[in-house]
């Protein structure tokens, strides 16, 4: 709302600097985003929020200086000198749900002409193009009082009758901008005898414009629901000044007076000669009392105000005090003031002419259990911080997909990956859907990195993917998606591990930061994986997540420059993760004895994974067995095709003695003999 | 019998000239040894007279003593200097590179989101989450906000159905614990929301804190106190904190809170549009209409809510300009956290 400073003072007087005007009006809650010069004058850009219609305006914006400094309003000119006869428009009001109330005047003989030099100088200063007397009179007296109005020609309103009704299916409107428009069902219109001359409270029509030959004016000034005209004006996708303020509620009563200033200007300036009212107001606006307790002022606010001083805001602000006692005083809210319709809409008004900066600073007494953050919290915290310290870093992705990138990572058509939800005011296509896995994303990160030159790309992000499950809402779940890329180039201290083992790493030590025991690694399902590069990982059977080697045609098609295109990606459910999560931890007494290791290098089939060894020495019968580590793996000379050599430390220890080399090497043979028998290894070396 | 000056002296001789510990050995040998020099002259003690043979005794034992002593210390010595020999052979270049592996870290967003909720956890309050594809009814009819309300423009959202959106605000939150839970509550409620913008301050999504506080005793100058004391630990203490009035349709009186601006100390600067102040909280009493429909009796209850925007106190924090930046999630930029 753009306020001219030298119009305002026409109806306030302030000797404020427009710094100090800015500063007040902004702490009375009319935030002044800007002040510029126009015109020898300073405007004020005002933030008025949607409660305050009644700021739309001059005249609302002085009240609110008005009750601030406590100087008096002067309202402006609307003296009508002499009506000529009644007006010889007959006013129907058929839709009195959508239109409650409907005024007008007939300005009879106009000359139209350019509007004189300090109108058109207020009109541009508030950004709006002076086009003639009439118009732009209804467009002066819209800003200086708040309230639409429009001119009609009358000569071209057929029957000389209006009638305010919704459309009919098929109709149509030519609108002042030249655009012939379908009504949508159920938008109000402004009808004549034969046709509709206006979409209510949006825009006029064309075919009823006032034109530099016009003589008679039918001049409206009428009250419109505003949920209708914000749905007509969202429906045609017209944003009219006009509709902006019906949309946020005009003052049915003021209408009246705002139909006399334009009258009265018309007048004045076009030379016209002004008929008697008409005005069909079926239901008058009657306004509620509102009753406030003092005391419960102040315990809301945490003040002392006394009740003389609420009363004198009452009064600077126009309010009516229709009664008060020691306890408690009535009011009536004016016309204007729509937004004010119970006790703490009051509440709210001592406070901000009391002065937000005079309440004073507590501390709240607060009985609660309270300050926590529940497990799942912690758990997340774990997990990140795990990340963390093995050195990834933390991305944050758009919670959008593209729905191709399913079909990018062949996901099977009974996916539950698949059951997206998708967006109907997308900001783009590329960004339609919701995540339902956060490998689109990660991957989509490596790309910008790897074409912005790095070569280090190791992420991870912690966010929930939706699924659809047929139910209004869907399942929101907790994921972690990590993404490993490292080009290997020469490098002054050589890492051999291979990126999927230092990825496996992490998830080993992911499960051990949470306690989880019980988790194994089987060949993954995964379709975008590379077969034989990727594991699903489950917990005590249950399937929580994967992890792989992207898949390498997926990789070609991403196009990327670089020489090894090894990337490795995790996901893993942590809803389902946490439920494994111990509830206690306990502690297990550290040995008293010493223990011996002894090795044993076994030859077995290639195929056979390393895990099943494991679990075979593990299974050997006895007590004294603490610990099994695999040491080395080994495949080249000096070993059979087909077969590999692994090597693992065997450590032995007793709870209650130290034990023997002799009882160990009985022990140990009986092993190794053991696991040769199932494994069908054979002990390297032998 | 030799006279032991000149044994004393060849024995000197031989010591200094003695280069590595095994010399020494054969030094010793020389000296101790069966035929060694010391043992002979032993076994001429029987051929010396009674009377003299003490002092020769005494004599020998201290050349022995004499010879040990200074064998055993040119023994460390000659030690100590292979050893730092073998030392200085060991060096390594000191200023190679170290085995430097990039760290990690947390995102900024992620970062400022801990160091808020820490500090609300600290004063007393519990966290609490909520969906964030939600239906129409929590993210705005419940708050007050009902359908062709001009309110509503105040959020462009994201629609999936007529009923079923993105959640604008965390407020939808508040309502849900509200719905279940009666006070006092004390509460914030993180997380990520959406609204239809993108330009350099806003991003399709990004993440709030709001929170909840509802007795039968809160009163406005308690929503003060709580939000002073949330900024002095965020910012500074000695930040100038003003409120004033502005408006939410969730809560009445409504208010803005601004910090003095933390570039410019308030002489006015671009970041504060040369007003001197920064906008970083929105707040209020909790509307008696959002109480009813949750069902508290407005009568016995009062409350406080206020919201804020992570990016954008992270963006003042690091002074970062671009808010698309936090979603590029280029790895050169996230390293610098």
């Amino acid at each position: 709302m753009r306020v001219p400073i030298e119009w305002l003072k026409e109806f306030v007087e302030f000797s404020l600097s427009p710094e100090e005007l800015a500063l007040k009006l902004t702490m009375i809650g009319l935030e002044v985003e800007s002040l510029e010069k126009a015109y020898d004058d300073t405007v004020l850009e005002v933030n008025v929020t949607p409660n305050r219609p009644d700021c739309l305006s001059i005249l609302g914006i002085a009240r609110e200086v008005s009750a601030m400094i406590n100087s008096p309003l002067r309202f402006p000119e609307c003296g009508i000198q002499a009506e000529s006869g009644p007006s010889s428009v007959a006013v129907v009001i058929a839709d009195e749900d959508l239109c409650l109330r409907y005024a007008g005047r007939d300005i009879e003989d106009v000359a139209i002409g350019p509007s004189p030099e300090w109108m058109k100088r207020r009109l541009e200063q508030c950004g709006m193009r002076p086009i003639n007397n009439i118009v732009d009179i209804t467009n002066y007296v819209l800003m200086e009082m708040g309230h639409p109005l429009h001119a009609f020609d009358k000569e071209k309103l057929k029957g000389g009758r209006i009638r305010v009704a919704r459309a009919i299916p098929g109709s149509r409107v030519t609108t002042l901008d030249g655009s012939v428009r379908d009504i949508p069902d159920g938008s109000l219109l402004i009808w004549d005898a034969e046709r509709p001359v206006a979409v209510a409270g949006v825009m006029g029509g064309a075919e009823s414009e006032v034109e530099e030959h016009t003589k008679q004016i039918f001049l409206e000034s009428a009250y419109f629901l505003p949920a209708s005209v914000r749905r007509t004006s969202k429906a045609l996708g017209l944003k009219t000044e006009s509709a902006y303020r019906f949309e946020r509620g005009t003052d049915i009563e003021f209408l009246e007076k705002a139909l006399d200033r334009a009258a009265f200007l018309m007048a004045t300036l076009a030379g016209g000669r002004v008929s008697k009212k008409v005005d069909v107001y079926p239901k008058p606006f009657e306004p509620p009392k509102i009753t406030v307790r003092f005391e419960r002022v102040n315990k809301i606010l945490g003040t002392s105000i006394i009740p003389d001083d609420m009363l004198d805001i009452m009064k600077r602000l126009g309010i009516e005090v229709l009664q008060a006692d020691t306890k408690a005083f009535t009011i009536t809210p004016p016309s204007y003031r729509r937004d004010m319709e119970r006790e703490i809409d009051v509440v709210e008004e001592v406070a901000r002419f009391h002065g937000y900066e005079k309440i004073p600073v507590t501390v709240p007494k607060i009985h609660t259990s309270g300050g926590g953050t529940d497990r799942r919290h912690e758990h997340t915290s774990t997990v990140k911080t795990a990340l963390v310290v093995e050195g990834f870093t933390e991305a944050v992705n758009y919670s959008f997909m593209n729905y191709q990138a399913l079909d990018m990572l062949s996901l099977g058509s009974d996916d539950p990956r698949r059951r997206t939800l998708t967006l109907r005011n997308p900001l783009n296509e590329d960004e339609s859907c919701l995540r339902t896995t956060l490998v689109p994303s990660l991957v989509k990160n490596l790309v910008v990195n790897v074409s912005t030159g790095s070569r280090d790309v190791r992420l991870f992000e912690i966010s929930r993917v939706y699924i659809d499950q047929g139910e209004s809402l869907p399942k929101e779940e907790h994921h972690l998606g990590v993404l490993y890329f490292k080009e290997k180039g020469p490098s002054l201290w050589k890492d051999e591990t291979p990126d999927f083992f230092l990825v496996k790493g992490v998830v080993e030590s992911l499960m051990r930061g949470l306690r989880i025991q019980g988790y194994t690694f089987e060949p993954s399902t995964e379709p975008f994986l590379h077969p034989g590069k990727s594991c699903d990982i489950k917990v005590s059977g249950v399937r929580i997540g994967f992890l792989g080697l992207l898949h390498p045609q997926i990789v070609e098609k991403l196009g990327l420059k670089v020489s090894r295109k090894d990337i490795v990606l995790l996901e893993i459910d942590l809803d389902l993760l946490f439920n494994f999560v111990p509830k206690t931890a306990t502690y297990t007494p550290i040995p008293k004895y010493p223990g011996i290791e002894r090795d044993v290098a076994l030859i077995v089939d290639e195929s056979l994974p390393a895990f099943t060894i494991i679990a075979e020495i593990r299974a050997y019968p006895s007590e004294l067995m603490e610990d099994v580590v695999l040491f080395d793996f080994y495949k080249g000379k000096n070993i059979p095709e087909g077969k590999k050599s692994l090597a693992f430390t065997v450590r032995y220890r007793a709870k209650d003695r130290t034990l023997t080399d002799s009882e160990i090497e009985e022990l140990h043979a009986g092993l190794v003999t053991y696991v040769t028998t199932r494994t069908g290894g054979v002990v390297r070396g032998a | 019998m030799a006279d032991i000056t000149e044994i004393k002296k060849a024995f000197l001789d031989e010591l200094s000239a003695a280069g590595t510990v095994s010399d020494l050995q054969l030094l010793r040998v020389k000296y101790f040894g069966k035929k060694g020099v010391l043992t002979a002259q032993l076994k001429l003690l029987p051929t010396i007279s009674s009377e003299e043979r003490p002092a020769f005794g005494k004599l020998i034992n201290e050349f022995k003593t004499f010879i040990e002593e200074k064998t055993d210390f040119k023994e460390s010595e000659l030690k100590h200097a292979e050893l730092d020999k073998k030392l200085v052979s060991e060096a390594i270049d000191i200023t190679l590179p170290g085995n430097y592996v990039p760290p990690g870290s947390m995102h900024p967003i992620n970062q400022v989101l801990k160091e808020i909720l820490g500090i609300f956890v600290g004063m007393g309050f519990d966290i609490k989450v909520g969906p964030e594809v939600e239906l129409d009814y929590y993210n705005f009819e419940a708050l007050n906000m009902p359908k062709d309300h001009p309110a509503r423009d105040m959020q462009d959202t994201f629609y999936i159905t007529d009923e079923v959106l993105l959640r604008t605000h965390t407020s939808p939150v508040q309502v849900r614990i509200m719905e279940k839970t009666k006070p006092p509550l004390k509460f914030v409620a993180p997380g990520k929301v959406y609204r239809c913008d993108a330009d350099v301050s806003h991003t399709p999504m990004f993440h709030q804190v709001e929170g909840l506080m509802v007795d039968s005793d809160i009163s406005f100058s308690d929503l003060k106190g709580v939000l002073e004391l949330f900024i002095r630990r965020m910012f500074n203490k000695d930040i100038p904190v003003r409120f004033r009035p502005s408006f939410f349709p969730f809560t009445e009186p409504s208010a803005e809170v601004d910090i003095g601006c933390i570039l410019c100390a308030g002489s006015g600067c671009r970041v504060c549009k040369g007003s001197g102040w920064l906008e970083v909280l929105g707040a209020g009493m909790v509307n008696p209409r959002v109480f009813e429909m949750v069902g508290y009796d407005p009568d016995i209850y009062t409350g406080f809510a206020f919201g804020m925007g992570v990016e954008r106190i992270t963006m003042l924090r690091y002074s970062i300009d671009d808010i698309r930046m936090f979603y590029e999630n280029d790895i050169r930029f996230l390293r610098q956290f």
